[in-house]
């Protein structure tokens, strides 16, 4: 185990100790007062154990690929954007766009999501333990938004592909969502998934998916019909 | 009976009040702008005579290398031509010519880059000098893939349709396309114009501080700019932190578009270039931040006098695509039947059924588009294109095209005097000044 603090080192300092202790196979790496300093643990490409003892600010976590990061703390803008692989543990409330683009891995979430919680979510799970914003998977591609708590407005609007899951209640749905209704197996498996991350309860899920109305231009103009 | 032509009620017009009233939509097009617009054939070079003298055009040396980026990054990018290929996507065009680009690029010395749908690894392979575009979709977004470019580019807008996403009709959208953008196969894919993780100026600077971390401080970040409110948006890019600024004006390309943003949104590429070297004088980083032109460059002429307006380099997307084979008469097309235009007038990019195959998917058509020939054709052109600057500069008593400058031009119409702030040839006014 290797201790870094962060009072003591610059943001590139930091990024590239962690960098170069994930390269030297270190079994855990701990970043002590954080300071909710934006981009810390940023464009770790292999795995590795990172602890953040305390409050981190945007970006945090961020292109990542293979990491487990925990922190003990809330979070800014962006947490876990663009993850390929790995997960992120977040004990507290995360801002907005938290899992923004991820591709694959796992991000928990301890407290609340801001707005735009999953937006444009290509792969892998968000659990949040508590409520999640506005705008909550907005154009989300693939992928799981688990929300043990309620939804803000506008949820999965033009979302493509992938499920949101809400314990709670929902603001409205967004354009080109709806209601589908979870299989009694989802739902254990869901629950399964939530004592695995200390979440306690078992929501009575609502899921929502994509109603692909948006899917396609309704018309075609006369040249495009006999070419497309 | 002879009748005067009608300016508001053109053939064209009512042809397109017609398409609309089937449709129920707006129109779809590639290629760009049909506006009329004052663009660098209203300018021209007032080249050697008495008061100065030139060096000799067809052989002295003249250095067309430039440096950009290099204010924050270790290594800046370094190209032996100031042109360099824009980003097009894997999906709007074919792989082949996604390789044919980079190969072409490669072949001169210069750079090209990505698109709208994640990084071809092909196109990495063939490609010295890659760029890798960081849009608001974020498709195929990939730290790995982002760690092996040479510059990233954050697109903020593109001025064929700025304030808008991509288009790609799902003709294009095939198995392998659909799967690297994670997306359904077939869909008409709308692409989101807000970036998912920042949204003002201020969220930008974290956003390219963190672009840094992950490439370690490495290579240039760039902003790239729909034209339209430039002095205040290239300040505010530079003030966020971009190496490099790139001003994509309204005559632009585009493999798919709305119409009425082609049309209707942003200005021409004269006065966005003047705005925006303006604007970076006026805070101080001027030369320090680069500044990319691009929108409808077409020859070594237009490169030289953008440069002589203040752009350190400029950036093709379908003058490459020309050179590549896009509207050309080729023995295997057969353009009035496959794409009910004659090859010269094509615009159907967004159809994925384009003759030559360049704009394409389509198997067949994508296998009429040799890359290590298209390669050849496009490093020709851009020799070709190196050479008229190179030419120009020379004619100019000049050996470097960085030493290009406003006063070496003149404008041939009033409008370009004001919008290019050079005077009108045959008098020492600067209109609008």
């Amino acid at each position: 185990m290797v201790s870094l603090d962060a009072s003591e080192l610059t943001t590139r300092e930091l990024n590239k100790q962690i960098k170069a202790l994930a390269e030297e196979g270190v079994d855990e790496i701990v970043i002590t007062n954080p300071a909710a300093r934006h981009n810390l643990a940023v464009g770790i490409r292999r795995p590795c154990n990172i602890k953040i003892e305390g409050s981190v600010g945007y970006y945090a976590a961020s292109q990542l690929d293979g990491p487990e990061i925990s922190i003990d703390g809330n979070a800014g803008w962006a947490l876990g954007e663009n993850l390929m692989s790995g997960k992120i543990s977040l004990s507290r409330s995360a801002g907005a766009s938290v899992a923004a683009s991820m591709r694959g891995g796992e991000v928990f979430v301890g407290g609340n999501a801001g707005a735009r919680a999953g937006i444009s979510m290509k792969g892998g799970t968000l659990l949040v333990a508590g409520d999640s914003g506005f705008l909550t998977g907005f154009m989300m591609q693939k992928g799981r938004i688990i929300v043990c708590g309620s939804i803000g407005e506008a949820a999965g609007d033009s979302m493509y592909e992938g499920t949101i899951y809400v314990g709670g209640e929902v603001g409205s749905l967004g354009a080109d969502s709806r209601y589908e209704e979870p299989g009694e197996d989802e739902l254990i498996e869901l629950w399964a998934e939530l004592e695995q991350n200390g979440v306690a309860g078992r929501p009575r899920f609502r899921k929502i998916v994509s109603e692909k109305k948006l899917y396609h231009y309704d018309t075609l103009e006369r040249f495009e019909r006999t070419l497309i | 009976m002879v009748y005067g032509s009608n300016q508001i009620w053109a053939p064209w017009t009512v042809d397109d009040i017609h398409s609309k009233a089937d449709l129920g939509r707006y129109r779809i097009r590639g290629m760009s702008t049909h506006q009329r617009v004052t663009h660098f054939d209203d300018l021209t070079f007032l080249s050697t005579g008495l008061t100065r003298f030139p060096l000799e055009g067809y052989k002295e040396q003249c250095s067309t290398r430039v440096e950009l980026g290099g204010l924050n990054a270790e290594n800046p990018l370094i190209l032996e031509t100031p042109i360099y290929i824009t980003g097009m996507s894997w999906g709007a065009l074919s792989a082949n010519a996604k390789i044919a680009l980079g190969k072409a690029a490669s072949m001169v010395g210069t750079a090209s880059c990505t698109g709208d749908g994640g990084m071809l690894p092909a196109e990495r392979e063939v490609s010295d000098k890659l760029i890798y575009q960081v849009l608001p979709s974020r498709y195929g977004a990939d730290p790995n893939h982002m760690a092996t470019a040479q510059a990233i580019e954050i697109v903020v807008g593109q001025g064929a349709k700025p304030g808008t996403g991509g288009l790609l009709m799902g003709v294009k959208v095939l198995d392998e396309v659909a799967e690297s953008r994670d997306l359904p196969p077939g869909i008409d894919q709308r692409s989101p114009a807000r970036h998912p993780d920042w949204l003002g100026p201020d969220d930008l600077a974290i956003k390219i501080e963190q672009l840094r971390e992950a490439t370690d401080w490495k290579v240039p970040i760039q902003v790239k700019l729909g034209a339209c409110r430039v002095a205040d948006d290239v300040k505010l890019a530079a003030k966020a932190g971009a190496d490099a600024i790139v001003i994509d004006s309204m005559v632009a390309g585009t493999g798919a578009s709305a119409e009425v943003l082609l049309d209707h949104s942003g200005i021409p590429t004269v006065p966005a270039i003047v705005l925006a070297r303006e604007a970076l004088r006026e805070i101080g980083l001027y030369r320090k931040v680069s500044l990319i032109a691009s929108g409808g460059i077409r020859n070594g002429a237009d490169v030289a006098k953008a440069l002589a307006l203040g752009a350190d380099a400029c950036a093709i997307g379908i003058a490459a695509l020309i050179a590549l084979n896009c509207n050309r008469d080729i023995p295997e097309a057969d353009f009035e039947k496959e794409i009910g235009l004659p090859a010269g007038q094509c615009n159907r990019c967004h159809t994925g059924k384009c003759p030559v195959g360049i704009a394409t998917q389509d198997p067949e058509l994508t296998k009429r588009l040799d890359p290590d020939e298209g390669a050849e054709r496009v490093a020709n052109f851009l020799n070709s294109m190196t050479m008229e600057l190179a030419l120009l500069t020379r004619s100019l008593g000049k050996g470097d095209v960085k030493s290009l400058e406003p006063e070496d031009l003149a404008a041939l119409t009033i409008e370009a005097s004001a919008m290019a702030r050079v005077p009108l040839v045959g008098t020492d006014k600067v209109f609008g000044m």
